[in-house]
């Protein structure tokens, strides 16, 4: 059985939806039960979608991309899943089996996205600087797009071309580029602590940072315990900063 | 130096929709959803600044470094704004300390109850009914979601009114405050510098009979290692004079494929 022209569009925009939805409206976050429910509407096989977007939101509970971190697309996997369900006739077993490959794609995709989003932000904030605020404006609606044609690409390639191609792709690339893409994806997040770093007075508090790190890599204290504490010491310094002004204060008149 | 505040409930709401619809899409690895504050808040700050100067300023200054949980950083902004709202252009400095000493410890309870605990809850009612063939969970999940919008558009609005709240109290000491933020705020970077790179080293360290994973020998010595080694490379090339961001993530990528291939990293 084939998908009609119609059905294989609003496939591809559900996969642009839920990937901008998941970043930003959070309405369906490309959480596979929903998405499965969408593609039972579209494909008119509501008991495979919702089986299918079930199964892998199950398996996705606790894989959340957390800190900009990248992880399996199942949102994608789940359409790919109830298309070929469909179209192979097999049922959703077999749909799932080429879905997920399909969503591991998701991981590389991120990573491209996310890179050509740092010259995104670098000439909207060029524009800025020379005053043209609605340029400014206009070039960061790029951001969106670039996530909706880069997330939904895979989806569009599975349903044209056939799940075997991305497979094939899959195959075909090295395992260093693939591999490469995601050890980039976590070695990345560090670039904007090192930027962080760079704006604050780090040299001259660099103290502070060591006990956070203490507390983070040695103790395995969560953030919010090291904020607690990061907060009792700022307390300390800002009573101390006050104590000393005034003192410095009262030495003032006594000189008069 | 004092100003009348100018920002309404209807501005806050506009910009809590404006930064919720752009949020993570901007994602970007030197700034990652500084673009998308700029987008959202952009315009409440050109009503607070109308002096092109100020304004830009205040844009460079939001164009730094920012990443939190996108639903609750509408608070982080709210109080920010209620700041700049107030005090100019000459609380640029504590705007961006309170918002680095902020975005650590919200990240960590909305990672935890919003993307941890509420798909966990909801996605196994959902996930369970789903395979029965029974749509209810998925109705209630997208209900949940719906009220949730609802909730975040009032967040910036709540940020701003408690901000103001604290300001009229602390008003006079912004310098100090500016310094004592940069305090707490530094020693979140610390803890972040420890977790932000997750990249592992599959190597093992063979000597005679005995072999021992690289990884837990370098844990051993140092733990994070691998994570702050990144960060402290990454923080001298930034220094590097000539150096653009751009540079330096086509070097990581690239390193990242000559690590991936060599099997140092993964």
């Amino acid at each position: 059985m084939t998908l009609s022209a119609l059905q294989i569009i609003l496939l591809i925009l559900v996969a642009a939806e839920i990937n901008l939805d998941r970043r930003g409206l959070s309405l369906t976050h490309a959480r596979p039960a929903i998405v499965g429910f969408l593609c039972g509407l579209i494909l008119g096989d509501m008991n495979s979608g919702l089986y299918i977007g079930g199964t892998f939101t199950l398996m996705s509970l606790g894989v959340a991309a957390l800190g900009g971190s990248s992880v399996p697309d199942y949102g994608v996997a789940t359409i790919i899943a109830c298309a070929f369900a469909k179209t192979t006739g097999q049922g959703p077993e077999v749909g799932m089996t080429i879905g997920l490959p399909v969503g591991m794609l998701g991981v590389q995709m991120d990573v491209l996205y996310k890179i050509c989003n740092s010259f995104i932000a670098q000439k909207a904030q060029k524009y800025a600087n020379e005053r043209q605020f609605n340029k400014m404006y206009r070039i960061l609606y790029l951001c969106p797009v670039m996530v909706a044609v880069f997330m939904s690409l895979p989806t569009a390639i599975a349903l044209t071309a056939g799940a075997p191609l991305v497979q094939a792709i899959l195959d075909v690339l090295p395992a260093w580029v693939t591999g490469g893409l995601s050890l980039a994806g976590k070695l990345l997040p560090g670039l904007g602590i090192a930027m962080l770093l760079h704006y604050m007075p780090a040299k001259k508090y660099f103290n502070y940072i060591l006990i956070g790190f203490v507390l983070s890599a040695y103790l395995n204290m969560p953030v919010l315990g090291i904020a607690l504490l990061g907060l009792a010491l700022a307390y300390k310094f800002y009573m101390d900063n006050e104590a000393r002004a005034n003192v410095g204060f009262a030495g003032g008149l006594e000189d008069e | 130096m004092s100003k009348e505040p100018v920002l309404t409930k209807k501005d806050c709401v506009k910009g809590a929709i404006r930064w919720s619809l752009m949020a993570v899409t901007t994602f970007n690895y030197d700034t990652q959803l500084a673009p998308a504050v700029v987008f959202g808040i952009g315009p409440l700050l050109r009503k607070i600044y109308p002096d092109d100067d100020d304004y830009v300023e205040a844009l460079n200054n939001h164009f730094k470094y920012f990443n939190t949980h996108p639903w609750a950083a509408n608070l982080v902004f709210g109080a920010t704004l209620a700041l700049e709202d107030k005090e100019g252009i000459s609380a640029c400095d504590a705007v961006q300390n309170i918002k680095v000493s902020l975005m650590g410890p919200l990240a960590g309870i909305g990672d935890t109850l919003i993307w941890t605990l509420l798909p966990t809850i909801m996605g196994s009612i959902a996930g369970y009914m789903a395979l029965e063939g029974n749509p209810v969970g998925v109705f209630l999940w997208l209900l949940t979601n719906l009220i949730f919008i609802g909730i975040r558009t009032q967040l910036m609005w709540i940020g701003y009114k408690e901000g103001t709240k604290l300001i009229t109290k602390f008003g006079n000491r912004i310098a100090q405050i500016t310094d004592a933020a940069s305090v707490l705020g530094l020693t979140v970077v610390g803890a972040l510098a420890a977790t932000v790179v997750t990249a592992k080293t599959p190597l093992v360290f063979q000597m005679g009979e005995i072999s021992m994973p690289l990884g837990d020998l370098l844990d051993k010595i140092l733990p994070s290692m691998i994570s702050v080694l990144a960060v402290w490379a990454l923080y001298k090339l930034i220094g590097r004079k000539g150096m653009k961001v751009t540079t330096i993530i086509l070097i990581v990528i690239v390193f990242s494929m000559i690590c991936s291939a060599l099997g140092i990293l993964a």
